[in-house]
């Protein structure tokens, strides 16, 4: 026996916890896309597996931009006012199992040194349901990094979609029992098959590579069509660097927290001039080895889900997988 | 902000005008030296040329609260040093049609050249531009954009 | 094509009159077609000429890593090679130390969410009318069919009915608050990854407004204050001088429709001033001159 939802019934769940003033995220169609969005009905949303988002669900915990704190000026009084805390309840339903997996590897990252209450009262506060992949395509590699197309890593509730749309629901925690407590009927499901990626990519070999090949030309050599933006790691589910910058004026302004990537020259771009990762080989190096070699070594996973994510929006055609592919032949080699 | 309890006699428009410093700002002085009055919702910037207003002062005024912006500078042929105000006009040629893509308030966005012998025009276009803009009400689109950061 | 772009290519490196051949190769996922280095004559079957070559190569002609690897040869796109001819104009790259080879071009298609190829050509192609190579050094293969399409686009091109124009004209068309709820939605996806400025081949500055603090010229965050503020700015900073290949579009993570920006400076260029950027080498750049009597009737 199965425990279903339909996807009428799903939909009629959404819409009540609206009704409840939680933030229900979902993927929405818009023109060409599909992205993560908060929805004032179900109906907008396209509830069934994706490989292809325009977005990772990381957004709704580490968001592109946030106020630390702000300050008005009032004659020579200044006050100030922290961030209020989040404290609405969240949902996030149709991520990815590669986009879920990446809120656990972060959870460390948060809280490390320094407990970074933005991230985790998000955290505490949201319920994250995945759909396990039915579909998946060439940029997908989860099952090289240890993910699989129903891994349960970081979700509450893992929903496998059937041959008729309904939804068979495994939940994983707590919050996802609760979620859905009383909305389930038992039954027989016709599931439609996963969809396993093509994961042929021997990552120990190449992660082991890089620890060894720091002053290797290869790097120059496999990042030299990368023109330096960001856009990979800020569509990354795991990506988490941050600027802190203040803004406003005189009279009024905030202290805010926004996403950066090591990708563009700046991210290290010293007072003097100097730049101590001056060319995109130094900086795609930077890039592969915290994901493969530092932070594994610090916290246990590596920082990529393997979600394709990167390459899908690589204006150049670069990505993480091409970067791996082109150093495997090089870890492979000797 | 709220245009239906602004929009009354309580609302007072801003309005930032960018000048040259050779011919409109002279002619701003000049109409308060002949004692020409215009309304006080206009604040001054002074730059030394038209050349030198980057059209991106312009955005920067309505981030910070204003409802109109008026640049303004010497007539062709008049420019200090020769032309500026021929590269400039060039440049806000182009600049309104990208601001008109946008979706700008054509209206609250204006160009006049004004020399340091027309006090008399300086006065009458102020006092224009904040009757009209007071009609307008305040630029809540753009300003809604900055509160929402 | 694809075999005489590789002969003439072949030809250059084994003469040694270049030291690397930026050319593309299917060197993404999947085969996805991206820039290709080559610098040995071994390497030359890598590079490929077809329908999916979207991306504006010239972008790493003023990248150090790539002047770095010496003299160079580009394959570019006829639409493409306006882009060097803007940037010798701009005194960016030594023209005479760079060997531009294209070949007559018959459309790109559009790429899906996965980057595969689609049927449908990409907007641009809609109305273009240089399909055939000019200000080349290289040029190889018939042009034919390439100048029946230049001939064929004419009217759409003329009366700006195809294309990114009818989706501008077509904005163009709604009232300023409408335009402006548009632009709203579509900079609130804005991330701020500057993929629309690194892959454009005119956005060369080694440092970029953007990214300067003293004093802030636009904010750096993503917030809709910021990403109005900065996609003014990158539009503007284009006005004279965008040629309209769309790299910026396209790179676009969030697809936002920035073409549309750059399209409306360009029609107001053409309109204006009757240029059009990149089709002569050694013309002034539109905004770095002026005209006694330009169009002043908005000015009082």
């Amino acid at each position: 026996m199965s425990q279903i939802i339909s996807l009428d019934n799903l939909k009629r769940l959404l819409d009540a916890k609206i009704a409840d003033g939680a933030t229900v995220v979902a993927p929405v169609q818009d023109g060409d896309f599909v992205s993560f969005k908060a929805i004032d009905k179900a109906e907008n949303a396209t509830l069934q597996p994706r490989a292809a988002m325009q977005n990772s669900i990381k957004e709704f915990f580490f968001p592109k931009h946030e106020t630390l704190f702000s300050f008005v000026r009032q004659g020579n009084d200044v006050q100030l006012l922290d961030a209020p805390d989040f404290e609405k309840e969240q949902i996030v339903v149709g991520a990815r199992p590669c986009d879920a997996a990446a809120l656990e590897i972060l959870d460390p990252l948060f809280a490390w040194d320094y407990q970074d209450r933005f991230f985790q009262e998000r955290r505490k506060q949201t319920t994250v349901v995945a759909f396990a992949c039915t579909v998946c395509d060439a940029h997908c590699f989860c099952t090289a990094v240890g993910g699989a197309p129903d891994n349960t890593k970081g979700a509450d509730a893992l929903l496998y979609q059937t041959e008729d749309g309904s939804f068979e629901v495994k939940t994983l925690t707590e919050k996802g029992e609760k979620l859905f407590a009383g909305q389930l009927t038992d039954g027989s499901a016709n599931l439609k098959p996963l969809a396993t990626p093509n994961g042929a990519i021997k990552t120990e070999e190449v992660a082991s590579w890089i620890k060894d090949n720091f002053t290797s030309p290869v790097w120059e050599k496999v990042s030299l069509r990368c023109v330096g933006c960001g856009a990979c790691a800020f569509v990354c589910p795991t990506c988490h660097c941050f600027d802190i910058v203040d803004e406003g004026s005189y009279s009024k302004g905030k202290r805010v927290k926004n996403w950066d990537s090591c990708q563009e020259a700046m991210f290290t771009l010293h007072a003097s001039g100097h730049n101590p990762r001056a060319t995109q080989g130094a900086r795609q190096r930077q890039r592969l080895t915290h994901k493969f070699v530092t932070y594994p070594q610090k916290f246990g996973f590596y920082l990529c889900t393997g979600c394709g994510s990167c390459s899908r929006s690589c204006g150049a055609s670069f990505g993480v997988r091409p970067c791996l592919e082109a150093l495997e032949q090089n870890a492979t080699q000797k | 902000m709220n245009s239906e309890t602004t929009k009354n006699d309580s609302f007072e428009p801003k309005i930032i005008a960018f000048v040259c410093n050779w011919c409109t700002y002279l002619g701003a002085d000049l109409a308060g030296t002949n004692r020409l009055e215009y309304p006080a919702n206009i604040r001054i910037i002074r730059l030394p040329c038209t050349g030198r207003i980057d059209f991106n002062l312009i955005v920067k005024a309505f981030e910070i609260g204003a409802d109109a912006v008026l640049v303004s500078g010497c007539h062709p042929g008049d420019c200090h040093y020769t032309a500026g105000n021929f590269h400039a006009r060039r440049r806000w040629g182009l600049f309104r049609e990208l601001l008109q893509t946008v979706g700008v308030d054509m209206q609250r966005v204006n160009f006049s050249w004004i020399s340091a012998a027309e006090g008399a025009k300086f006065q009458k276009l102020v006092t224009e531009i904040v009757e009209k803009t007071r009609q307008l009400g305040p630029y809540t689109a753009y300003h809604d954009v900055v509160e929402k950061a | 094509m694809e075999n005489e772009l590789r002969n003439a290519i072949r030809e250059l490196l084994t003469q040694k009159q270049v030291d690397v051949v930026i050319g593309y190769g299917k060197v993404g996922v999947d085969g996805a077609i991206g820039a290709l280095f080559i610098t040995d004559p071994s390497e030359v079957d890598a590079m490929v000429w077809n329908d999916e070559c979207r991306q504006n190569l010239a972008v790493h002609l003023t990248r150090p890593e790539v002047k770095a690897l010496g003299k160079a040869a580009i394959v570019v796109k006829p639409c493409d090679a306006r882009a060097i001819v803007v940037l010798a104009n701009e005194a960016q790259i030594d023209r005479d130390n760079l060997v531009v080879i294209s070949a007559p071009c018959t459309g790109v298609k559009k790429a899906d969410a996965s980057g595969h190829k689609t049927d449908e050509l990409e907007k641009k192609c809609l109305s273009c009318v240089e399909h055939v190579p000019q200000n080349v050094d290289v040029v190889v293969g018939a042009t034919d069919a390439a100048q029946a399409l230049d001939a064929q686009n004419q009217e759409v091109a003329q009366n700006r009915s195809a294309g990114h124009q009818t989706r501008l004209a077509e904005l163009r068309a709604k009232s300023p608050e409408e335009r402006f709820d548009f632009w709203k939605k579509e900079f609130d996806r804005c991330i701020r990854c500057y993929a629309c400025r690194q892959n454009c081949p005119l956005c060369y500055c080694r440092r970029c407004v953007a990214d300067k603090n003293r004093p802030v010229r636009i904010d750096s965050s993503a917030s809709l204050k910021g990403n109005f503020a900065w996609n003014i700015l990158r539009a503007f900073h284009l006005a004279g001088r965008c040629i309209g290949c769309g790299a910026c579009a396209n790179a676009c993570p969030a697809g936002i429709e920035l073409d549309l920006l750059n399209l409306t400076l360009a029609n107001a260029a053409q309109d204006q001033f009757g240029y059009v950027s990149g089709k002569t080498l050694g013309e002034a750049p539109l905004i770095g001159t002026y005209d006694t009597t330009d169009k002043e009737e908005f000015i009082r």
